[in-house]
């Protein structure tokens, strides 16, 4: 049985959802939530297998709620699903620990799919996505950037992002290196992970940082 | 000088130093010459010795009194010390061949102090002025009588001088203790030459110098009343002044009060004048001292003090001794100034130890005059040279208070520069960030459309695109959904590198592609490029290669689709080609409406480029759009 947190505020659009989601989990017990602020309640107070959290919403942005999921619910699978498909909008929760995306106006069998690979752990990573990782971590490892604790990518995994970033889908960079799909999505699951560990001491260390001005 | 600071400041500078220049050389060559004409004529008798009375209260020589013989030049401290009372002076002479000689004669007497009557064989020639204290004071000015013929024998005439006079202790300068120079007597023309070069040295001079000090103290000490802070200016306009009174002395003749209350307002005055100089030379120096301040005003009360306490017959002794001490302030305080300029401004240490140096060697004979060290003509010197140094010294601190005037206007001119500079500068930055605030709400206002556009308007579709039960009307939302996307990145999008456009364009055709069992074949230049699309150049290309694989897609029944980018002479080619079916006709021969043909070929000519398809049953359809690269390359 999987507990699954669905934060949606278009009752509509979480109805279908709903049923979708009881269609590819038929055992999964859904916590329904229209606002961050209810989400946040939930989550201090069930442990959640799942998470689909919409981004734009009434009282907030659904990060907040993929951070505190992250924060103290590590097991937990946050996916943002959203109608935004620019990575201005993806990248800043994919840095707050959500594990993937899913675009909402995507037909119904596709977004089952996609959600099934995800729970089997392969995570979506489009090319534009890949462009802005790649981008902040060679940002990060500049020399003179400030004192982080180091993450830094490893060759294959770089490897894999570029080749995301120019086109190749996942299936055909397999091949290209001579890895199982399943490799490649554990590269894919580690790259989302180091993001978040990186934005993550980012953060602390700006916080540190303003903390030190303040007093 | 007035005129000279009231000019501007880049003629007053050269101007005010050619004015000194010429004022000091005109000084000294009037000096010289009035100094050059003391030479005598073999004709003119001079005195050496004469008879002596006391004066008896009758109006003539006191004949029976008469019982000595003293050489002249005759001086009271030491032939008749003491004594305040007349004297009796008889001279004999002998006026042979006068006539002959044409001209008349005179008498001509250098120094009679302080007041003389003459009587020529029992005639009176000459009386001016009182002969009883307060006596008219003559000490400084020389005396021509001229001796008319008619009176004169041709032997034995008699000349009685009756001398009226001060006693040393009376007075506090010993310049006007009573005395008698040798009388000349001679043809009155030469005498009057003497007389006329004598008055100049010893009246006019002091007159015209006590004039200018007074001018020139007056200016400077408004120079110092408008500029607050250079307080030396005004203590050197009050110490011009000052000198200027002390110095009336030698030719304002006939005061009016009784020579020991004249004597007591002169001495009261010197304290004064030492306090101004005292001042003025610590201020220069920027030397402020307030206890010495207050010790040197307190002095000018002492010092008169002293004298009314001391009375009348000791007037010389105590004047005296203030004066060494009040010397000995100045010279203290010249020295300190000195030290300090040396120090701190040598710049200005030379001309101002130059004309310290005149100062103080004036003083220096001034008090050796007053004990009868040196001989007449020394004793007149600092008469003309303090004035002299009193002027330098001012032309020295207008030029100095002018320099400053210069050096402030330059200041200002400068700083009036750096001012409209930065003003510029502050104006540029300012046009700058207004620039940059309206596109930053230009780019915050396109946000908020498009997030408004996707809160609202594609919530709706996506509500159709879900909750539909016709899968025509599922995709149509769904596609107006992507379109609204479009729209919405073509409004507040960036432009996109090519590369990055490419790698976005494979990814999502051969992923679709293969999701639907089409094999598809790409091929693109890899490697990096400088050019990019704009972000509406971008969009349009995206739904026109979306359009064709969707065509492929639903209506082509391919099994094979390349896709070939390339970049050729600045234009942007896409070449898709399928297998299928083709494209059927319509009865109008053209291509299928329902194939979207005409809104790619349309998107494509609003890129300046164009489209063609090549199509025909059972050949397969082959679409090439062409898009120039360089005017999208920058226009956003």
């Amino acid at each position: 049985m999987k507990t699954i947190l669905l934060l949606e505020d278009l009752p509509e659009i979480r109805a279908w959802m709903k049923d979708l989601v009881l269609r590819v989990f038929p055992d999964g017990q859904i916590s329904e939530s229209a606002r961050v602020h209810d989400a946040l309640e939930l989550v201090s107070a069930i442990k959640f297998d799942l998470a689909l959290i919409d981004l734009g919403l009434p009282d907030g942005s659904g990060v907040a709620v993929v951070e505190k999921l992250r924060d103290t619910q590590s097991e937990c699978q946050s996916v943002v699903v959203t109608i935004h498909d620019d990575d201005d909008h993806l990248f800043p929760a994919l840095q707050a620990g959500a594990f993937g995306y899913i675009l909402k106006e995507q037909a119904r069998e596709m977004i089952a799919e996609q959600l099934q690979r995800m729970a089997q752990g392969e995570p979506p990573l489009s090319p534009s996505i890949a462009r802005r990782v790649i981008a902040y971590f060679a940002e990060q490892n500049k020399p003179q950037a400030n004192a982080l604790p180091h993450v830094s990518l490893t060759e294959r995994e770089s490897e894999v992002l570029l080749r995301v970033a120019k086109g190749y889908t996942l299936p055909e960079i397999g091949v290209q290196l001579g890895l199982s799909r399943h490799t490649i999505a554990d590269y894919v699951k580690q790259i989302y992970r180091k993001l978040n560990v990186s934005s993550r001491a980012e953060a602390a260390l700006e916080a540190q940082r303003l903390g030190l001005f303040r007093r | 000088m007035a005129i000279a600071a009231a000019l501007p400041p880049r003629l007053k500078l050269p101007t005010a130093q050619r004015l000194a220049r010429g004022v000091l050389v005109a000084l000294l060559m009037l000096l010289f010459a009035l100094a050059a004409g003391a030479a005598t004529d073999v004709s003119v008798h001079a005195f050496s010795d004469a008879l002596v009375a006391d004066d008896d209260g009758q109006a003539r020589f006191p004949v029976g009194a008469a019982d000595r013989v003293v050489s002249l030049p005759d001086d009271w401290v030491q032939s008749r010390p003491q004594r305040r009372d007349p004297a009796w002076y008889r001279l004999r002479f002998d006026a042979a061949g006068a006539r002959e000689r044409g001209g008349p004669l005179g008498l001509y007497i250098d120094r009679a102090c302080a007041n003389v009557e003459v009587q020529l064989n029992g005639q009176r020639l000459h009386a001016a002025g009182r002969m009883s204290d307060p006596i008219s004071a003559g000490c400084e000015r020389p005396l021509l009588v001229l001796l008319p013929t008619a009176l004169l024998e041709e032997r034995g005439n008699t000349l009685d001088l009756r001398l009226a006079g001060y006693a040393l202790e009376q007075v506090a300068s010993r310049q006007r203790a009573a005395g008698l120079s040798a009388p000349l007597i001679g043809p009155y023309a030469e005498l009057h030459a003497m007389h006329e070069r004598a008055w100049r040295l010893k009246v006019l001079l002091p007159q015209v110098a006590s004039a200018a000090l007074l001018l020139m103290g007056l200016v400077v000490l408004l120079m110092g009343w408008w500029r607050r802070r250079e307080t030396h200016l005004a203590y050197f306009g009050a110490l011009a002044i000052g000198w200027a009174f002390v110095t009336a002395r030698l030719w304002w003749h006939d005061i009016g009060l009784s020579i020991y209350h004249s004597e007591l307002l002169l001495v009261a005055c010197v304290p004064v004048v030492a306090l101004t100089a005292v001042q003025f030379l610590l201020h220069y120096a920027l030397k402020r001292s307030r206890p010495i301040e207050v010790a040197l005003i307190a002095q000018c009360a002492v010092v008169p003090a002293s004298l009314l306490l001391a009375g009348p017959s000791r007037v010389n002794m105590i004047a005296t001794s203030w004066y060494m001490l009040l010397v000995l302030q100045v010279l203290a305080a010249m020295g300190l100034h000195l030290w300090s300029t040396w120090h701190e401004r040598r710049h200005a240490f030379w001309p101002m130890a130059a004309l310290l140096a005149v100062v103080a060697l004036m003083l220096g004979v001034e008090l050796a005059a007053q004990q009868r060290l040196l001989d007449p003509f020394w004793r007149a010197l600092p008469n003309v040279v303090m004035p002299l140094a009193f002027l330098g010294l001012g032309l020295w601190l207008v030029h100095q208070y002018g320099r400053a005037l210069f050096d402030a206007e330059d200041l200002r001119a400068s700083l009036e520069t750096r001012v409209r500079d930065a003003t510029a500068v502050m104006e540029r930055s300012f046009a700058q960030m207004a620039e940059l605030r309206v596109e930053q709400v230009t780019q915050q206002e396109r946000k908020r459309i498009a997030a408004d556009l996707h809160d609202d308007l594609g919530a709706k579709l996506l509500t159709i695109v879900h909750t539909s039960e016709s899968e025509r009307i599922s995709t149509l939302a769904r596609e107006a959904l992507e379109e609204m996307r479009l729209s919405v990145r073509g409004l507040t999008g960036k432009p996109v590198k090519l590369i990055d456009a490419l790698g976005d364009w494979r990814a999502e055709v051969v992923g679709r592609l293969s999701q639907t069992g089409v094999e598809g074949e790409w091929q693109a230049p890899t490697e990096d490029m400088p050019q990019t699309l704009s972000a509406r150049a971008y969009v349009q290309t995206t739904r026109i290669l979306r359009e064709a694989v969707n065509n492929i897609i639903k209506h082509s029944g391919a099994s094979h689709c390349s896709i070939r980018c390339t970049i050729d002479a600045g234009d942007f080619q896409l070449k898709i080609q399928d297998n299928g079916k083709g494209i059927p006709l319509e009865l109008d021969g053209r291509l299928d409406r329902g194939h979207g043909m005409s809104s790619m070929k349309h998107r494509a000519k609003q890129l300046q480029g164009q489209c063609l398809v090549e199509s025909g049953p059972g050949y397969g359809t082959v679409i090439r759009l062409t898009i120039p690269l360089e005017k999208h390359t920058h226009t956003a």
